[in-house]
């Protein structure tokens, strides 16, 4: 039976925990080493998926800091790199879920009132109004393709969808997008 | 006379121009991003992890203390009321006391008065109740 002083001699261990390491799934060494690897495009996909650098900005530490929490036993470093960014998914998906609308109009309003320094600025303004005007989950699918060159069954496993269906998922995506940026697929 | 017909883009014509406008949009949002250094973002997962493991320590404490304080109150109030119960039965034992109290203080007449009686008995009951509680959550034997 646990006993009061029981219970305060765990409270006292936890206490003391603050002047210890606690228990990460992953030593500093590596986590830095994996994170430094990771994070740019990470954030890419965040602020891309979600159409916020803010929000992109919020995720980014809780997703690693899930990472780091999760028990799961990783194979290789594809597959760490795989449930990183189904977490950022999921993420992503829950903040949709919120009150806060990430796209003004289909874009992000910061984008519009950036200063347009460079020549390409505004076809850049194209794609990224012609991307928020997609579906979310075809924003995750096409970044995963061509930003991140993901293979069809990583997208399914970061998208939790089936592998056989994504060919065609990314299909439509490709066509919806191409449509939205009719000027330039015309020329 | 023969209008022109708009040629419409092959299967591959779509992807290359895609793939291009994701890549090209996929280096600029790479040259946006400014991460946190992996050394704070290491930081203060540790900071959260060690907050959140004392947290769950701390759950069960809390716990306790209200059980405790909530047999205390109910302890004390059962005092209470037996008190008042014996007193309205039987005010032979009140006026002992009141009496005693007199004798002892005898400035003070207003001790004298049986319902101060009764408060000073359910606070030395409280008091008593205290330190036993006090006694059990500090000693580590």
């Amino acid at each position: 039976m646990t006993t009061y002083l029981d219970v305060r001699r765990l409270h006292g261990d936890a206490l003391e925990a603050d002047t210890a390491d606690v228990a990460l799934a992953m030593d500093e060494d590596a986590f830095r080493a994996f994170y430094d690897r990771t994070s740019r495009a990470l954030w890419g996909y965040l602020s891309r998926t979600s159409g916020d650098r803010q929000v992109a900005d919020d995720l980014l530490q809780e997703c690693y800091y899930r990472l780091l929490k999760s028990a799961v036993p990783f194979e290789s470093e594809a597959h760490r790199r795989n449930y990183l960014y189904r977490i950022a998914t999921n993420l992503v998906r829950d903040t949709r879920r919120g009150t806060r609308p990430l796209f003004a109009d289909g874009v992000e309003v910061a984008d519009l009132e950036a200063p347009q320094a460079h020549a390409d600025a505004a076809e850049r303004a194209d794609v990224r109004r012609a991307m928020g005007r997609l579906k979310p989950r075809e924003r995750a699918l096409l970044w995963l393709a061509y930003a991140q060159g993901s293979s069809h069954s990583e997208i399914a496993d970061v998208l939790g969808l089936k592998t056989g269906s994504i060919k065609l998922l990314l299909f439509r995506a490709r066509r919806k997008l191409a449509a939205l940026l009719a000027p330039k697929v015309s020329s | 006379m023969k209008t022109p017909t708009r040629v419409q883009p092959t299967d591959a014509e779509i992807e290359a121009i895609v793939a291009d406008a994701i890549a090209q949009e996929a280096a600029c949002a790479g040259s946006e991003a400014q991460p946190p250094s992996s050394a704070i973002v290491w930081w203060r997962a540790q900071m959260r992890a060690r907050q959140e493991a004392t947290q769950l320590a701390e759950k069960p404490i809390t716990i306790v203390h209200a059980l405790s304080i909530a047999a205390g109150i109910g302890l004390m109030l059962s005092v209470v009321g037996y008190v008042a119960a014996v007193m309205k039965g039987s005010r032979g034992w009140l006026a002992t006391v009141t009496d005693l109290a007199a004798a002892a203080v005898p400035s003070m007449p207003a001790l004298t008065s049986p319902w101060v009686a009764v408060t000073l008995t359910a606070m030395l009951v409280s008091a008593l109740i205290a330190s036993i509680a006090a006694f059990v959550i500090f000693s580590d034997e």
